[in-house]
C-alpha cells in the first residue's frame, strides 16, 4: 500500500521473497483493496447479510486483511518454509541476526507489527532470505555467508524488513480469494459459532499453496525489490548504518552463486538504482567495531 | 436490520450466535481501545512524522476519520493519528462514514464473529490437515527472546543509532 499500491505486485501471497530476486513484473492480481485504501463496506455489514449472499455472487472485499491475519498467514508460510530447511539451532549466531535485524526494523516505518519481528538461520548454504508476512524473517546460512560484513547483513535484513513493511506477500492474495474468505467467514460465525470452520481451512490452505507455487517460479515483482531496496536503504541510513553496503552486497552476489539467485539474479539495473541513490559512505571506525563481531561469528 | 439492538456486555458466545442468526446488525465502532504496547500518536498518518505522544495500553480513543491503515482519534481532547497496528483487533472502517452520522460502539468479539477470516481457529485446523508442517519451530523463532538492555548495548558498541 503506501508506497507500493501503484505497483503490480507478482502474486506472492505471502512469502516473500526470495531474496534478490526481481521477479516477473505484474504477473499476478494488484490487490489494493486489501490495503484498506478502497471503501467497501466491510466489518461494518450486518452479519446476515453477509450470510445471505454467501453462495451467490461474492461480496466484494469488505474489509483488508488484520494484522492478526497476516500474523497467522506468516507462520504458515514459515512452517512450510521450516519444513524444508531446518533451523539452525546455533543459539549465538541467532542472538546476532536477531540483535541486527531488531537494530534495523526498529527503525522502519513499521517498528512494532502485530507480534514483532523476529528473525530465525536456515540451516543451508543455498543462499536465500524469506520474509514471511507480519515479522518472521529467515535469512539462510549461505546468504549470511556471502556478507563481508554486519552492513551487508543489517541491508539484507532492512531488505526483507521492508517487504514487510510494504506488505508485498499479502498485496498479492487475489482479490477473489480473500472475497471469498469474508463470504465465508460470515457465514461461518453465524452457522457454526464456536467450531472449526472447514471452509475457511481449505480457504487458507489453498492460499498458502499458492503462496508457494508463485514463489518457486516467479518472485516479487521489479516494482515491489525496487521499492524495497529504496526503503533498505532509508532504513539503514536512520539505523546508523552504511547504506552503500546494500549495492555492495547485491554487486558482489551478481557475479555467481546458486539456487534462486542463479534463475533470479539482481538485475544490472537494480544494482544501478540501488548505488545512485546510495552515495558511497567512507567506512568509519565504528563501522570496522561492527565487522570485527561480524566476523567473530561462526557462519 | 441494522442496528437492531445494542450489544450487551454480558451476552455469552452462544447468545451471540443466536442473536446473528436473528440478523442483529453491527455498528461501526466510534471508540477504540488500545490494545498493543509501545504504540505511539502521530501528527501525520504515517510513521515517517515525529510522534507526539505514547498511546498506552488500555487508552480509549475516539474515531474521527480514516485514512488507509490510520485512524484519526482524539485523546484527552487532543487530535493524531493512530495506526490501526495498535488496535488489530479493531474493525475497519469505510472512510468517510465514521466521523459523521450516529456510530455505536460494538464489542470486538462481535466484529470477529461476523468477520473473521484466518484466525487461531483456521491454523489449528490447517496443522491437523498438514502435521507435517514445522511450526514448533516457527514457534521456536517466535519465543526468542532478545534483552532490550542487550540490544540498546549492541547498538551503542557499533556505533549505530539508538
Ligand atoms: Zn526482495
Amino acid at each position: 500500500m503506501r508506497r507500493i499500491q501503484g505497483a503490480t505486485i507478482a502474486a506472492l501471497a505471502g512469502l516473500i521473497l526470495a531474496w534478490g530476486c526481481a521477479g516477473p513484473e505484474g504477473s499476478g492480481p494488484s490487490l489494493s483493496g486489501l490495503t484498506g485504501l478502497v471503501p467497501l463496506p466491510g466489518a461494518a455489514q450486518p452479519a446476515a447479510a453477509i450470510v445471505t449472499k454467501a453462495g451467490a455472487k461474492a461480496v466484494d472485499a469488505s474489509r483488508p486483511i488484520t494484522p492478526s491475519e497476516e500474523y497467522y498467514i506468516g507462520r504458515a508460510v514459515c512452517a512450510r518454509i521450516l519444513a524444508k530447511y531446518p533451523l539452525s539451532q546455533d543459539q549465538a549466531l541467532t542472538l546476532y541476526v536477531n540483535e541486527v535485524g531488531r537494530t534495523v526494523a526498529r527503525k522502519s516505518n513499521r517498528p512494532d507489527p502485530y507480534r514483532g519481528y523476529h528473525f530465525g538461520v536456515l540451516e543451508t548454504s543455498e543462499p536465500n532470505a524469506f520474509a514471511c508476512p507480519g515479522g518472521i524473517i529467515l535469512v539462510t546460512k549461505g546468504l549470511v555467508r556471502k556478507c563481508a560484513d554486519e552492513d551487508e547483513l543489517a541491508a539484507v535484513l532492512a531488505h526483507e524488513v521492508a517487504h514487510i513493511v510494504n506488505q508485498d506477500g499479502i498485496n498479492s492474495i487475489s482479490r477473489a480469494r480473500w472475497s471469498e474468505v469474508l463470504t465465508t467467514a460470515g457465514a461461518e460465525a453465524a452457522r457454526q459459532y464456536g467450531g472449526v470452520a472447514g471452509n475457511l481451512v481449505t480457504l487458507f490452505e489453498s492460499s498458502i499453496d499458492d503462496v508457494f507455487k508463485t514463489i518457486v517460479v516467479n518472485g516479487y515483482s521489479r516494482g515491489a525489490e525496487e521499492a524495497a531496496d529504496r526503503e533498505a536503504i532509508s532504513i539503514l541510513t536512520r539505523a546508523g548504518y552504511n547504506p552503500a553496503a546494500l549495492a555492495s552486497l547485491l554487486g558482489r552476489m551478481g557475479s555467481g552463486g546458486g539456487g534462486i539467485m542463479r534463475t533470479h539474479p539482481p538485475t544490472a539495473d537494480r544494482l544501478a538504482k540501488v548505488k545512485s541513490q546510495s552515495a558511497a559512505a567512507q567506512p568509519g571506525k565504528m563501522e570496522e567495531v561492527r565487522t570485527k563481531r561480524f566476523k567473530e561469528q561462526k557462519i | 436490520m441494522r442496528s437492531i439492538r445494542g450489544w450487551r456486555t454480558g451476552l455469552g458466545a452462544a447468545a451471540l450466535a443466536a442473536a446473528l442468526l436473528l440478523g442483529v446488525g453491527l455498528v461501526w465502532a466510534q471508540t477504540l481501545k488500545v490494545s498493543q504496547s509501545n504504540q505511539q500518536f502521530y501528527p501525520e498518518p504515517n510513521f515517517a512524522s515525529n510522534p507526539v505522544g505514547p498511546a498506552p495500553v488500555g487508552a480509549h480513543v475516539k474515531v474521527l476519520e480514516t485514512k488507509g491503515d490510520w485512524y484519526r482519534v482524539e485523546y484527552q481532547g487532543k487530535k493524531a493519528w493512530l495506526h490501526r497496528q495498535a488496535v488489530p483487533e479493531s474493525p475497519v472502517f469505510v472512510p468517510g462514514q465514521v466521523g459523521g452520522g450516529p456510530v455505536k460502539q460494538v464489542k470486538s468479539d462481535e466484529v470477529a464473529l461476523a468477520g473473521k477470516g484466518f484466525t487461531a481457529e483456521v491454523e489449528s485446523g490447517y496443522r491437523q490437515k498438514n502435521p507435517g508442517l514445522n511450526y514448533a519451530q516457527v514457534d521456536q523463532i517466535e519465543a526468542f527472546r532478545v534483552d532490550p538492555g542487550r540490544l540498546q548495548s549492541f547498538i551503542k558498541e557499533g556505533g549505530l543509532n539508538p
